[in-house]
């Protein structure tokens, strides 16, 4: 037996909490991206620190995001996981969509590489969540471009990099990347910071995305087109 | 003509600014936001509801083109059921975008069983980018899909399965549903064969879970019990939230005779998914056949309580339920809940009072109260002279076993050869009937009635393929209008008398009355038992006899 009497009721305590706090950032984002659209770094003196609130907003979203989908048990098939084929344009229009003014309002510049009408097969939702976190990671340690770059490779894989052109990861981050991406779950001791957290979900995500015998990964390393950070997904 | 080598997406620019939206959601800081977005997509007309009544009362009132709804939306009806209400009540035109908002990944968009599904399902933030995006893609996706959808509500299942192959040449993204859409055509159309084919052309390509249900449903079909059953449980591995397999795993089992794995599978469904008004109404019924007194009882009540804001309650867990208090010597509670069912249900369910006073029968009958229950079944009796028709064959049986029981003689002797003519080549059924007469001591009289039924039918339908295969179709036709009217719901008379409507469209040309009234004939048949080879098959023709069809070429779909 599994079942406690609390648990249903923390449980529901715990959804329609989650569902308000959604709600909350969901207006505080809209806001600012509005209020940033509307205005400019030379009539808005202001504009630096919405820039700056907006960056910490999405941290904000990126985490209750990655928090409700641990709660869910992403990983497990207690997750409500969706597959559904989709061509990329699709996929990549919403995370463009989700990180468009956020970029302007740093001044950096988002590189697109792929092909629109390449149709894969994945959860729409974590991929969205997934891709548009790498990118705002990639935002803190960039210098003033973010590449996003797809390609199905030879051997029937979808490789999705998120690459930055800043000064690279620094080797805490990488080491932190190699134990909490590993193919065996290790311990939680990584989890010490939202970083740990960030990898952990997307690795979770990625050895949900299972074809025949193979699953998805992500690998964090320093180089790519520009030499900076890279974080690679791979996917089945 | 060649097909493109890459699918190439229509570049229509879609209009969103003259459409008419309707936003829900019970947070007004989201509404504002929303309505923010949604202008500047350009769009002008915008109402807003704050909670699933208020939606109900705009819908009923104003054609949308876009909803946008939130799943939870408070007390009240939440986004599914405001939904599910304005799709039965046709309160939203089949183009009409619905777009289901949440906080988070919803346990409803994997279900894969849910009647009614929304368009899409978008996790909040929402931004304008992600709005526009997801709206163009539903639209071009509805674009490929409404002649296919139009044909498959005009239930022509077999040219809907056509459409489908010819738009899979051209819109690649689309194959995987398109497929999806094929194989349930074809099992709606009684052609396992080519369904199970669509669900292994998926497959190849990707280990669908829905696919590896729509496989084991067909085998299950087949009779191959065992081997569905274990397709079911590695669906259920893999995808816990697959709700649709579990009803189907539990059917496997109710056909291996184990209703007790049966029920335990329901209870873990409803457990998952608690708000399903059929589902709590299904493990209510099989708990009930158990004896599982609480289970059913907790059951239906649960099915009461969320059907409270649900067009899909039915009166059937009112009437469990009196059953369930029937058993627990409550005769008391019964009766308000069959009243209460009365007073509820009475338009959309004609036999409500018939099927109340069976329950009450029941009640007095299974808590020892045989006046009572006499009494009700004199009652029963009584309805039964007073009108010709009859309920469906299941609650005939119970029906007349109830009278049986209770002392009433003649009425469910009607009941069953009346039963019996109407299913004359049904032999399942002509056991269960053989059966409850032996049980009223009434077995060599039953096996006379069950025999001279049988020819009644039987006669009918000779006489009717005779006269049309002596080419005397105008008699034929007669005939069979007559033969409806004795046998009603019989299914052997039904098609033959639809076959003959259909000759005699084809050889004496197109008449709108008699084409009206084949279709009349055959969607009465759909009713009785769908998913028939018989039926796809003659609707087809049907279609192709009505002036301006288009001979079976393909419709150009963009």
């Amino acid at each position: 037996m599994d079942d406690t009497p609390e648990a249903p009721e923390l449980s529901l305590f715990l959804a329609s909490t989650a569902h308000d706090m959604k709600n909350s950032i969901s207006v505080l984002s809209g806001t600012l991206e509005r209020l940033l659209v509307a205005a400019s770094p030379q009539t808005e003196s202001a504009y630096p620190q919405m820039a700056h609130m907006l960056y910490q907003t999405k941290r904000l979203n990126d985490n209750l995001m990655q928090l409700l989908a641990l709660y869910k048990q992403v990983g497990t098939p207690a997750y409500p996981f969706d597959v559904q084929p989709l061509e990329l344009g699709q996929l990549v229009d919403q995370v463009v969509a989700l990180e468009r003014v956020l970029l302007a309002s740093r001044g950096l510049k988002l590189e697109l590489d792929y092909d629109p009408s390449l149709v894969w097969h994945f959860d729409e939702d974590l991929m969205v969540g997934v891709l548009s976190h790498a990118i705002n990671n990639a935002i803190h340690y960039t210098c003033d471009t973010v590449r996003l770059a797809i390609r199905a490779t030879d051997d029937g894989w979808l490789e999705l990099r998120v690459e930055d052109n800043g000064p690279g990861y620094p080797p805490a981050l990488l080491r932190a990347g190699a134990i909490a991406t590993r193919d065996t779950a290790g311990g939680m001791n990584f989890l010490t910071n939202s970083a740990g957290l960030g990898l952990y979900f997307s690795s979770e995500v990625a050895r949900m995305h299972r074809h025949r015998d193979r699953h998805g990964t992500v690998r964090l390393e320093n180089g790519g087109w520009y030499g900076g950070g890279c974080f690679i997904l791979r996917l089945p | 003509m060649n097909a493109p080598a890459r699918p190439v997406q229509p570049v229509v620019e879609v209009d969103w600014a003259s459409k008419n939206y309707l936003v829900v959601d019970d947070f007004v800081g989201v509404r504002q936001l929303l309505r923010e977005s949604l202008r500047s997509l350009g769009a002008r007309n915008i109402d807003q509801a704050s909670s699933g009544g208020e939606a109900m009362g705009l819908l009923s009132r104003i054609r949308y083109d876009v909803v946008l709804c939130d799943y939870n939306l408070g007390d009240g009806k939440n986004g599914q059921q405001v939904l599910e209400e304005a799709r039965i009540r046709n309160l939203v035109n089949p183009s009409t975008v619905w777009l289901m908002v949440s906080a988070e990944k919803s346990v409803e968009s994997v279900m894969g069983a849910a009647e009614h599904q929304p368009d899409a399902y978008l996790i909040k933030p929402i931004t304008e980018g992600v709005l526009l995006t997801r709206l163009n893609r539903v639209w071009h996706k509805k674009q490929i899909f409404r002649l296919i959808d139009q044909a498959c509500a005009e239930k022509d299942y077999l040219r809907a399965a056509r459409m489908c192959d010819a738009a899979m040449e051209t819109h690649k993204a689309h194959e995987i549903d398109l497929l999806r859409m094929k194989a349930k055509l074809m099992e709606k159309s009684g052609d396992p064969v080519r369904a199970r084919e669509a669900y292994e052309r998926v497959l190849a390509q990707r280990e669908y879970q829905w696919a590896r249900a729509g496989v084991a449903r067909i085998r299950m079909a087949n009779g191959e019990f065992e081997q569905a059953r274990q397709a079911f449980q590695s669906v259920i591995a893999e995808n816990r939230y697959y709700i649709d397999a579990y009803d189907q795993l539990a059917l496997a089992y109710q056909n291996m005779g184990k209703l007790d794995e049966a029920c335990a599978v329901l209870e873990r469904a409803a457990k998952l998914s608690p708000n399903s008004v059929p589902r709590q109404r299904n493990l209510g019924n099989v708990a009930l056949k158990l004896g599982n007194v609480p289970m059913a009882e907790k059951a239906f009540r649960k099915c009461i309580a969320i059907g409270e804001y649900s067009i899909m309650k039915t009166p059937d867990a009112y009437l469990g339920l009196a059953r369930v208090c029937g058993q627990k010597n409550d005769p008391k509670e019964a009766l308000q809940l069959l009243l209460q069912a009365q007073r509820e249900f009475t338009g959309d369910h004609p036999d409500i009072a018939l099927r109340a006073k069976i329950t009450e029968g029941l009640v007095y009958h299974e808590s020892g109260d045989y006046r009572r229950a006499r009494k009700a079944g004199d009652e029963l009796e009584a309805l039964l002279n007073a009108t010709e028709a009859r309920p469906d064959v299941a609650t005939c049986i119970e029906l007349a076993t109830l009278l049986f029981a209770v002392g009433v003689k003649e009425a469910p002797v009607e009941l069953l050869c009346y039963v019996i003519r109407n299913n004359h080549d049904n032999p399942l059924l002509l056991d269960e009937v053989q059966q409850i007469f032996d049980k009223a001591r009434l077995g060599d009289e039953g096996l006379e009635f069950i025999r001279v039924s049988k020819k009644e039918a039987t006669d009918l339908m000779n006489q009717g393929v005779l006269l049309w295969k002596t080419g005397r179709l105008k008699e034929a036709v007669g005939w069979m209008r007559q033969a409806r009217r004795k046998v009603p719901n019989n299914q052997r008379i039904l098609f033959n008398a639809a076959q003959i409507l259909v000759s005699h469209l084809q050889q004496h040309g197109y008449d709108a009355a008699l084409s009206a009234e084949a279709y009349d004939v055959l969607h009465h048949v759909e009713r009785l038992l769908p998913g028939q080879q018989r039926f796809a098959q003659m609707m087809e023709q049907l279609a192709q006899l009505q002036p301006g069809a288009d001979g079976g070429t393909i419709a150009e779909v963009a």
